[in-house]
């Protein structure tokens, strides 16, 4: 067999290119496929959009009205000086996974980070992939208005000593995967704890309740208690009544959820593939009921 | 005979009808009448999501619970007389403070409006416009049941 002449050989090659370059791109193209389903699952778009209609999605802006001060949402576009231009994927899975900034400032737990610890790498990776496919979008992010104790982020570093255990999800293999996926949805990416879990003296969760209701939760509403308790949780509901009010924002008594839920159901749950719906319900239901 | 027992039985009946039409409506039962409107209005709320998500498949009677809704969201400024917000009621009291009177007729006047908009909107079968009626009347719901409604803890 004789070698291709050296013209075949060159277009032999840039077709391999072609080829690659192709995958790549598919490949690039599924994972911010991939990445915009998980800023929905995350719930990135609700606290990282202002509270308008006219709102540019992730670019920052809403108030969160917290016991411990006001809080605003950055700017999450890929803006290099408003927003996360530039980042890399370790900057964004430190961000997400430890609470740490690029320059290694701490972040305030308002920012899940201390439920995101649990993403998977790819998942850092898509959702990097789909934040730096948006359109930039300069605008500054108000500084937080915080009592003076919090004013340094250097307090935070405390705060994580009592109440931040780093580590990634790690599945249970006594459960099946609907209950894995869902518990993967809830505790890490959804953080559904960060309202339905109440907190301790610090703010730091109080993990002996999970999501057990929390009487002083943000803006001042009370959050339903979500463990199987008959009387003051969701024992009486079916996984499809879960399922149910995760796709329409309807209780299985026809009233309609509450305020913040509803933002949470519109631009999270409502968005989430059948199957996920019912992962989050599956793990619901196998929660203990709440003591008294 | 005949003649008689029909006279009094047309008699009673009258009876009856002007007494619903006169007699002062005990709160007791004002708080009953509440809740019911409020039960129907849930289950036509049900009904109509389960149509509109494709849950059933009962297209055509769409526009019964939307009509219906119209009717009884026109009721909202009559369920909360005063003297109710006392006996087997999740009703708030802050509803008949002098200083809510505002707030809360706004949110039952977004009841009434949204609720027609919504039927209007269905029987034109303008589906944004029923979308965008259908979200301003959950925003009434729940925007009421948020701040007026006792919670369990």
């Amino acid at each position: 067999m004789t070698a291709p002449a050296p013209g075949r050989r060159r277009w032999l090659a840039a077709f391999v290119l072609l080829l690659t370059s192709l995958e790549v791109h598919a490949n690039l193209a599924a994972q911010i496929e991939r990445g915009r389903y998980l800023v929905q699952a995350g719930g990135c778009l609700t606290c990282h959009t202002a509270d308008r209609p006219d709102a540019i999605p992730l670019a920052g802006g809403r108030a969160l009205l917290t016991p411990f001060g006001t809080f605003y949402a950055p700017n999450i576009t890929p803006d290099p000086v408003t927003g996360i231009g530039g980042w890399t994927d370790a900057d964004l899975g430190r961000a997400l996974r430890e609470g740490v900034a690029p320059d290694g400032s701490n972040y305030y737990p308002v920012f899940p980070y201390p439920a995101y610890t649990g993403i998977e790498d790819a998942d850092v990776t898509a959702l990097g992939a789909y934040l730096r496919s948006l359109k930039p979008t300069r605008q500054q992010a108000k500084e937080h208005d915080l009592p003076w104790y919090l004013s340094s982020r250097l307090v935070m570093m405390g705060w994580n000593f009592f109440n931040f255990s780093p580590g990634r999800f790690t599945p249970d293999r006594s459960r099946d995967a609907a209950w894995n996926r869902g518990a993967y949805l809830v505790r890490h990416l959804g953080h559904c704890g960060e309202c339905h879990t109440p907190r301790n003296l610090l703010g730091g969760l109080d993990h002996s309740r999970d999501l057990a209701g929390n009487p002083a939760g943000p803006d001042g509403e009370k959050i339903p208690d979500l463990t199987q308790n008959q009387t003051t949780g969701i024992g009486q509901w079916s996984a499809d009544d879960i399922a149910f009010l995760l796709e329409t924002g309807l209780l299985p008594d026809g009233d309609f959820a509450g305020s913040s839920m509803s933002a949470v159901i519109e631009d999270n749950t409502a968005r989430l593939t059948p199957g996920d719906r019912q992962a989050i319900a599956t793990y619901l239901k196998a929660l203990s009921p709440r003591l008294p | 005979m005949h003649r008689l027992v029909r006279t009094v039985l047309v008699a009673g009946l009258v009876a009856a009808f002007s007494a619903g039409a006169t007699a002062a409506t005990a709160p007791a039962d004002a708080i009953k009448y509440r809740k019911a409107v409020m039960a129907a209005m849930a289950a036509h709320v049900s009904a109509f999501v389960l149509i509109n998500f494709g849950k059933v498949d009962q297209q055509e009677y769409l526009k019964s619970h939307a009509n219906a809704l119209a009717d009884l969201g026109a009721q909202g400024k009559v369920l909360f007389p005063a003297g109710t917000d006392t006996g087997d009621t999740n009703a708030l009291p802050l509803i008949w403070k002098e200083q809510e009177q505002e707030q809360f007729n706004k949110l039952i006047a977004q009841l009434e409006t949204s609720s027609a908009r919504l039927r209007d909107a269905v029987a034109a079968n303008d589906k944004p416009g029923a979308a965008a009626a259908f979200k301003s009347l959950s925003e009434s719901c729940k925007g009421c049941h948020d701040r007026y409604q006792k919670k369990d803890d």
